[in-house]
């Protein structure tokens, strides 16, 4: 640490020296109505085009420029622009409250031509959705939900139909990083992950790091999900909520202190078992199926300088038969972050997070009965800063300390049961990082964002650790005591991307970032089962690395009014994980025994255009790309397509303001099916047909395609409340797309045997949501 | 295993209730000719088989061509000499033998120029105590009924078990392999779940037990995680770990064998 921050302290006190004869100007920018902070909203000067910054995640920007009188441009997405009229004769501290278009309940087609920041910024792959997006796609039962809205995009594929599970730019779904308020969320899926844990009544801001990771962010190969709850209306106490088919929400949010403190409380059940009553079978009859969210978050600012958050969020799925099994899962987050800003230039957030992602599962009968608990816990410490040392620099740095304890299992029964009693050892260990990037605006072409990240893992006792060979069979056992170091890791993790305006609307990029992981998900079945094992780095498993690089061409048309982007990307993956045949992964001692490593290689071509603004909005996403991995013991070590592998894959999404009560929207998609291996033989044993295999992943289902409508309809305005209904119809042409192929004997023709293709909604399913607000 | 698979049922029942099934045509390789070795040395007195055929393409109908004029013969570790006779084509056996407790055997098949073996050890013989039916946890309506087996794992060693069950002289198509990783020496009462055949009151149903040591555990093990409504929830499937050198399709297994018949109540 002390060798890195030496020559940071030089390069801070060059800058300012350096510095001198410019003046700052940075503040705040929010909403005029409620008072939440606007995250990436841009603020340039007219006067000077190539000066211009971006909100960060608390709404704060600082922007240097040499003494004079200009032209503040602020604007944002979903807002009217604002122009102020500043004199830089010193120093100055200027927050803005801009207001929503949709609060002008008209349809404004923007007289300030939008923006450019997709061109100019030197950060690629990278998705932002804003929640009047999201809210305007339909989904699956009249939920909103972020991350399929998110599986829109190009470069991220939905794990399989109706699942909130994600694949970006060929990673598997435990290489994401998601982030609720920084805290880690584990199993982001309720109901088989059907659902996702994001509530989009709390949610304010939505971020996708594909490629070009920025440094402050470190611990997964793919991705970085990066989202934040809103922070709560400082100035009027609201409610608001929906009745839907399957669920109900409620929102609550208003000031403490007005305009220096608020609080937003956000809740959710669904209530799919009343379903489950209309059941002919008795036993689904008493059965019992439903998962419920709450997110809370507070704050209060003390002064312009200082403030502090807390955040939380709950959440459980409950699940059972009556007398006969239950089981749940849910994760807890909590977050208390302190928001410190030494001068108009210095930035700074000190976060303590808490995470915990739990399962438990019981059988009631007294001759088997069991209880199995499991659960991973976090703490972090993070302490971050951000330095606008000039109006070509802006420095990043910061550090992170996160202790994780791993409870694999704990199986406690009765006397009367077939099972025993059994604890496997908890696991704990420190996953550190510092990091320091810089955003470099060498000329008004040339921009580059550019860090390093150094992680540390080090994984402690007390404990036994075993060496396995290639069979999984027991080298050596070593005992260790409380905190007596196992095993360290340490990567150094480059991050760069640079953008080059070729003019003032298209843009070259290219980036390279290596990632690394040290927690790793361990999961063999293909269904969603909430029984999710995590196992760190140990002497067994190495530390996961990805190294991407991606270029791409940013072209804007019409005034900014449509964007477009070509990127292509080519990542390498070392120490990839798989389970050898039969692996036994549930309250297993020697987990790691069951494992093999590999590599990987993934590449491919995603295009973009997209429409942001006017009645008519949306995108089309395409993607061609190519996911490969290659383990000794699988298909004779060769290459072979991943799971997540997807050739084609394309959406597209349209929104349309018909009236100024009814917005109309539609999704399409199609992708190439999902690689999976087929029997190309059979044989016979054990009385049973067996099938044969040759190739691992060496078929595909058949392609998918869906198309969704919604539409909503404003009630009127009313002075006190508002209303609106959310209709929807989820597969509206009723494809059947195949979920699943099994290989069985024929029911109908004796000797032989059949494929049998399984498709999980093969109807239109529709929906309807009551909204209120008042 | 038995929550998981009953996890399973459930979301199969309730949040797949959209669903739907169709008999679908595809185009699947064309592996066949493979060599297939079935060998089993149980601790009753003969006869004792080892059965030689090859695979058949998918789309066949399930007849398997049996593999003549094959040299098999066992070996134990006390140095004694068992050689197979073929009768009928394929079928090698040896009438009057019995496998030992404890004892190694070594098969070695001599086909097309190549020699197969593989070693497998009789495990301890643990008593199937008895055979029960109840009524079934899901389809309530059709008064179906499940199978339990019970019996006392004998505590401070690994035990695997293998049942086969038939209902009225059927053989279940279902795998179902266990080990006392969760329950040494506790008493068993293991639910026969399966979704192929349906129990009713009045059938018959036979359930065979038999002890199969470590190796043959994980080759049942791994084609019961890859049935779709196994305990893995259908892992991607490949062939089964064998036990024979050089890998052949199949296994030899050296195992005990008992059988309880019921009526069902």
């Amino acid at each position: 640490m002390k060798k890195l921050l030496l020559p940071i302290l030089f390069l801070l006190i060059g800058f300012e020296a350096f510095a001198q004869k410019n003046f700052t100007v940075s503040g705040t920018i929010k909403d005029n109505a409620t008072g939440e902070q606007l995250i990436g909203a841009s603020v340039r000067i007219k006067e000077l085009p190539q000066m211009g910054t971006a909100t960060n995640s608390y709404g704060f920007y600082s922007l240097t420029a040499p003494k004079g009188e200009y032209t503040l441009v602020i604007s944002y997405i979903g807002y009217e622009t604002i122009e102020k009229s500043i004199s830089l004769t010193k120093n100055l501290d200027l927050t803005v409250a801009i207001g929503s278009k949709s609060e002008l309940k008209e349809v404004v087609i923007s007289s300030n031509k939008p923006n450019n920041d997709n061109v100019a910024a030197p950060q690629m792959g990278v998705e932002k959705l804003n929640m009047s997006q999201i809210n305007n796609v339909p989904v699956l039962l009249g939920e909103k939900d972020i991350l399929k809205t998110i599986s829109l995009l190009p470069g991220v594929k939905a794990a399989s139909e109706g699942n909130t599970g994600f694949y970006v730019r060929g990673g598997a779904s435990d290489q994401n990083l998601i982030l609720l308020d920084e805290a880690t969320v584990y199993n982001a899926s309720h109901l088989f992950g059907f659902f996702s844990t994001f509530n989009s009544d709390a949610i304010k801001d939505v971020s996708l790091y594909k490629g070009g990771m920025p440094a402050e962010y470190g611990g997964r190969l793919s991705s970085v999900l990066d989202v934040k709850m809103n922070d709560g209306n400082n100035k009027d106490y609201t409610v608001q909520g929906g009745l839907g088919l399957i669920s109900s929400r409620i929102k609550v949010e208003g000031p403490i202190v007005e305009d220096k403190g608020s609080f937003m409380i956000s809740a959710r059940r669904t209530y799919i078992d009343l379903f489950l009553k209309a059941s002919s079978d008795s036993t689904v009859k008493g059965s019992t199926l439903y998962f419920y969210d709450l997110n809370a978050k507070a704050n209060y600012h003390f002064d312009d300088k200082n403030a502090v958050y807390l955040s939380g969020y709950f959440g459980k799925d409950v699940l059972g038969l009556k007398n006969t099994f239950g089981t749940n899962w849910g994760n807890s987050t909590g977050t208390i972050r302190f928001n410190h800003i030494f001068n108009n230039r210095l930035f700074s957030n000190t976060s303590l997070v808490y995470s915990n992602y739990n399962y438990a599962i019981e059988d009631f009968e007294s001759d088997n009965n069991f209880k199995a608990t499991s659960q991973i816990t976090d703490v972090n410490f993070k302490e971050d800063l951000q330095y606008s040392i000039s109006n070509d620099h802006t420095l990043k740095f910061g550090l992170n300390i996160l202790h994780h304890t791993i409870a694999p299992g704990n199986i406690t029964t009765s006397a009367t049961s077939s099972f025993n009693d059994k604890s496997i050892e908890e696991r704990y260990g420190y996953e550190n990082a510092a990091y320091v990037s810089d955003d470099w605006r060498v000329n008004s072409k040339l921009t580059f964002l550019y860090g390093v990240r150094l992680s540390g893992m080090f994984l402690l006792g007390p404990g036994t650790f075993s060496t396995y060979d290639e069979a999984g069979n027991t080298i050596s056992s070593k005992s260790y005591t409380s905190d007596q170091l196992v095993k360290a890791y340490f990567n150094l993790e480059p991050r760069f991307s640079a953008s080059y305006l070729l003019n003032e609307e298209s843009s070259i990029k290219a980036s390279y970032n290596r990632n690394t992981q040290n927690i790793h998900l361990l999961s063999n079945s293909t269904s969603s089962t909430p029984t999710d094992l995590y196992v760190m780095s140990s002497n067994n498993i190495k530390p996961e690395i990805a190294d991407q690089v991606s270029t791409g061409y940013f072209r804007n048309f019409s005034d900014n009014i449509f964007e477009f982007s070509a990127e292509v990307y080519y990542k390498w993956l070392q120490n990839q994980i798989d389970y050898k045949d039969g692996a036994q992964l549930i309250a297993n001692q020697d987990v790691e025994s069951q494992l093999t490593y590999g590599s990987g290689r993934a590449y491919g071509l995603e295009l973009f255009i997209k429409k942001k603004y006017g009645r008519f909005n949306g995108w089309i996403g395409y993607t061609l790309s190519r996911t490969e991995v290659k383990f000794a013991d699988i298909n004779d070590g060769n290459y072979y397509p991943a799971r997540q592998d997807r050739t084609h894959d394309l959406s597209v999404v349209g929104i349309y303001q018909l009236t100024k009560r009814w917005n109309l929207s539609a999704t399409y998609i199609y992708g190439t099916g999902n690689a999976v291996t087929y029997p190309t033989g059979k044989y016979e044993i054990g009385g049973l047909t067996t099938f044969s295999y040759s190739q691992r992943d060496g078929y595909r289902l058949p392609p998918t395609q869906r198309m969704d409508i919604g539409a909503t309809l404003e009630g009127k305005q009313h002075k006190k409340y508002h209303s609106s209904w959310t209709f929807g119809v989820y597969n509206v042409f009723a494809y059947r797309n195949p979920y699943i192929i099994t290989f069985r004997d024929s029911k109908t023709v004796p000797n032989t045997t059949e494929a049998v293709e399984t498709s999980i909604f093969a109807t239109a399913i529709p929906s309807v949501t009551w909204n209120f607000k008042f | 295993m038995r929550t998981i698979k009953l996890y399973i049922s459930f979301i199969g029942l309730t949040i797949f209730a959209t669903s739907c099934t169709k008999v679908i045509d595809l185009k699947l390789g064309n592996d066949s000719g493979k060599l297939v070795i079935e060998g089993n040395i149980t601790q009753l007195t003969g006869p004792q088989y080892i059965k030689l055929s090859q695979n058949v393409p998918f789309t066949n109908t399930n007849v398997y061509p049996a593999v003549s004029g094959a040299t098999v013969s066992v070996t134990d570790n006390q140095g004694n000499t068992y050689p197979f006779v073929e009768s009928p084509s394929g079928t090698y056996s040896i009438a009057a033998m019995a496998g030992v407790i404890g004892n190694t055997y070594t098969m070695t098949v001599v086909t097309g120029g190549t020699t197969y073996t593989a070693k497998s050890t009789i495990p301890d013989f643990v008593n199937l105590d008895s055979v029960t039916s109840r009524p079934a946890i899901f389809n309530t309506s059709k008064n179906l009924r499940q199978i339990t087996v019970h019996f006392q794992d004998p505590a401070g060693i690994a035990n695997q078990y293998r049942f086969v069950m038939y209902v009225n002289s059927v053989q279940v198509k279902s795998i179902f392999a266990f080990n006392d990783q969760f329950s040494d020496g506790r008493y068993s009462n293991i639910d026969l779940i399966e979704n192929d055949i349906d129990v009713h009151p009045g059938d018959t149903v036979k359930v065979e037990m038999q002890c199969i040591d470590q190796p043959i555990y994980t080759y049942w093990f791994t084609l019961m995680q890859q049935d779709p409504n196994g305990p893995g929830g259908g892992v991607t499937p490949s062939n089964p770990p064998t036990n024979i050198t050089p890998a052949s399709l199949g296994y030899f297994s050296a195992h005990t064998t008992q059988t309880q018949t019921i009526i069902v109540k």
